[in-house]
């Protein structure tokens, strides 16, 4: 890895001259099987038909190479119906703000664009081009539930793929038949049910496994290298792990990203199976590497600060030996600091920390949530059992710590403490819908968020009726906390599209926060979905 | 015949002498232009800081010492000469703008306040580009001390009197990790 980012070697891109030797060759096959199914006579005629055909075919080629590859920025944004970020809007304007930054560390050595994609899935993507232009693209959904360190370790981790010039290599591999893949898909969901929907689901069909033969050509490791970029630009790799993670759990845009623009995201927006695993297959046609992985070596850089404290703290214990020894932990506070070494009684003085809190017992230790320690958990216990709170015999399963009784509309559920997550029986459900006389109206935050909710879900659930079932099995899932099989992640029903985790050998429903309020909200306020048109290609819904 | 190419060979070594003597003066340019952009920077969290402090001023009228000890860091940001004081000042006000903030998470009245999150943000945007402006800089001087010291670039530079850059390097007192306090009183 170059040492500085002003001598980021720009790649030598010969990758590129191998898609244009690739285009040509489809052509000059496409070429010759049109002499010989629709010129026979041409055969007769001597090896010189070869060398025009050749000189034509390279002719087209070089014509569709150049327009697909010369304006793809502008050709993206536009498909993707995105707009500059408007500064009257705060978020936007944090947006703008964190470019200037990353303008900054460069030194201004290339000037990049940043358009805000109108979509709620979670993804966030670059684009560049053979006329020099770059352009970062980032969805509302994402840019909406990032905190800013979060949002500069996006940033900064697709800056170094425009930097770096392995981007304009994607782009090419992209744009070379993924335009024109992405158009056809689109003219076959418009012409869903016609007489002429077979031509175009043909083409588009073909159209998108040779931009998958171009993606053979795309490394995996191009993820790593960014990863690692992002990391050093802004001394973060927490922030860059828990955005991954998060970007894991949602709807990544699949169907409104098009199907050829996947290789330019940071995370695949077609959740596959195959990207989460390894070996020689993989490795081919996959474009993005698997989560996890890329988790843990974000996870181990977060070690490197926890040296210095170790050693100070080395200092500090060969004078005072305590014995039996007590085990320390290094806990990561909400400034994103690391702190400590604390023994467990001083960590349960400190008032911020809860089951979700990063913490090691070293730099050589690996990097958890503090509710995998055991010794931890009773700390979470004991605060629990100040509450005066009956305990169940149930553990939340994302903080895993003991949920309480409550009463909810008059009904038992289960709660957590920590993240406001809620169990309840899944016959019980249509009990607490159905009481809605409540004292308190919906508030208009959720409101507005169960509108949201729905609206992005209808707009999936159209694209994800055409998708393989396969892809649900890369979404990572929460166990149950009864039997411990993973729970199903899907919509409550087909109504009222709130994800939920069932379990349906227990037949538990867990609610993470929020989400029961947001179902009671639809329903009393006979919340419908809005989508009457998809979004297409030079239409608009706004 | 001999004579020309005596005269190619001198000819290419000057012309050899000429690049690296012409890469080693545009490095050096841009240490100094970098360094200089710090300075931008800094202008600009300077000019921010009274707008923060005015709007502050009304919710915050418990924290008059807070406060003095921005506007004073500031004004003496402002008014410094020498390197050694500007770096002094600044870190000075970095720490004054450090405990504002910190205080300012007491007052939930302030975080309702649109202009204040405006400002905070721009001011947060703004320690982020002063940092980033020092790590270009400090890259930038790193790029320019390895063609000083690679060879044969040493002995051109030595020739022509190219002087090495500093690091801007942090202070032992940044570098120090803030202990936690675990008393009661704040």
């Amino acid at each position: 890895m170059p040492l500085t980012f002003i001598d980021i070697e720009r790649q030598k891109n010969w990758r590129i001259w191998l898609f244009f030797l690739v285009l040509l060759f489809l052509y000059l096959v496409l070429t010759a099987f049109v002499t010989v199914a629709f010129l026979p006579f041409f055969w007769q005629t001597g090896p010189r038909i070869w060398v025009f055909a050749g000189m034509v075919a390279l002719m087209v080629s070089g014509i569709h190479f150049w327009f697909s590859a010369y304006d793809t920025s502008r050709t993206v944004v536009r498909s993707l119906d995105a707009r500059p970020p408007d500064p009257q809007d705060d978020v936007h304007k944090m947006l703008m703000n964190v470019m200037q930054e990353i303008h900054v560390v460069t030194g201004n050595r290339r000037t990049i664009q940043c358009v805000v994609i109108p979509s709620f899935s979670m993804n966030a993507l670059s684009a560049a081009d053979l006329r020099g232009e770059a352009v970062i693209g980032i969805t509302e959904g994402l840019l909406s539930r990032l905190t800013r360190p979060q949002l500069e370790a996006v940033i900064a981790h697709e800056a170094h793929h425009i930097l770096s010039g392995d981007c304009l290599e994607t782009t090419v591999a992209a744009s070379l038949f993924g335009v024109y893949s992405s158009a056809m898909e689109k003219l076959t969901d418009t012409s869903n049910g016609r007489s002429f929907n077979a031509a175009p689901f043909f083409m588009s069909w073909s159209l998108l496994k040779l931009s998958y033969l171009l993606s053979m050509f795309i490394s995996r490791e191009r993820e790593y290298r960014a990863d690692a970029a992002a990391v050093r630009m802004t001394r973060d790799p927490i922030a860059l792990a828990e955005t991954l993670y998060l970007l894991s759990r949602s709807w990544r845009g699949a169907g409104f990203i098009g199907s050829g623009f996947e290789m330019l995201c940071i995370m695949n927006p077609q959740a596959t199976a195959l990207d989460e695993t390894e070996g020689f297959w993989a490795d081919l046609f996959s474009t993005h590497p698997p989560l996890r992985k890329r988790m843990d070596i974000l996870l181990k850089m977060a070690q490197v600060n926890i040296a210095e404290l170790e050693a100070k703290a080395g200092k500090a214990a060969t004078v005072n030996a305590q014995n039996p020894p007590v085990p320390r932990y290094y806990a990561m506070s909400p400034r994103r600091q690391w702190q400590g070494p604390f023994t467990p009684a001083e960590l349960a003085a400190l008032p911020w920390l809860s089951p979700l809190t990063w913490i090691t017992q070293g730099k050589d230790r690996p990097v958890e949530r503090a509710s995998k320690e055991q010794c931890i958990n009773d700390i979470f216990l004991s605060r629990l059992s100040e509450l005066e709170r009956p305990l169940s015999n149930v553990t939340c399963p994302c903080c895993r710590q003991p949920l309480t009784t409550e009463s909810y509309e008059g009904t038992q559920v289960f709660q957590c403490r920590f993240c406001a997550g809620i169990l309840v029986e899944s016959d019980r459900i249509p009990r607490i819908i159905v009481r809605t006389n409540r004292e308190t109206p919906c508030s208009e935050r959720i409101v507005s968020l169960a509108k949201t909710v729905m609206q992005q879900n209808q707009l999936r659930q159209l694209r994800y009726l055409k998708s393989v079932d396969s892809a649900k099995a890369a979404v990572p899932l929460l166990a149950c906390p009864k039997c411990g099989n993973p729970m199903m992640r899907g919509f409550y029903s087909q109504a009222h599209m709130i994800e939920v985790d069932r379990c349906s050998f227990c037949g538990i429903t867990w609610f993470d926060q929020d989400e029961l309020v947001m179902l009671q909200c639809l329903i009393e306020n006979r919340i419908l979905p809005e989508i009457t048109s998809p979004n297409y290609i030079g239409q608009s819904t706004h | 015949m001999v004579i020309l190419i005596y005269f190619a060979v001198v000819l290419l070594f000057l012309i050899w002498l000429a690049l690296i003597y012409n890469g080693l003066v545009s490095t050096r340019n841009d240490v100094q232009n970098a360094w200089k952009q710090i300075d931008v920077q800094l202008k600009r969290r300077h000019d921010l800081i009274p707008n923060l402090i005015a709007t502050v001023k009304g919710a915050m009228e418990f924290e008059q010492d807070t406060l003095e000890k921005v506007i004073s860091a500031r004004a003496k940001a402002v008014s410094a000469n020498t390197a050694a004081s500007k770096a002094e000042s600044e870190n000075l006000l970095t720490q004054a703008l450090g405990k504002l903030f910190a205080v300012m998470e007491n007052y939930p009245a302030l975080k309702s306040n649109q202009n204040v999150m405006q400002l905070q943000e721009e001011l947060t945007s703004t320690e982020n580009r002063i940092s980033f402006a020092r790590q270009l800089y400090n890259d930038l001087v790193a790029n320019y001390r390895t063609k000083l010291q690679v060879f044969p670039n040493n002995v051109i530079s030595s020739f022509f009197n190219f002087r090495t850059e500093e690091y801007f390097g942090a202070e032992e007192a940044d570098r120090a990790v803030p202990g936690v306090n675990l008393s009661l009183r704040k």
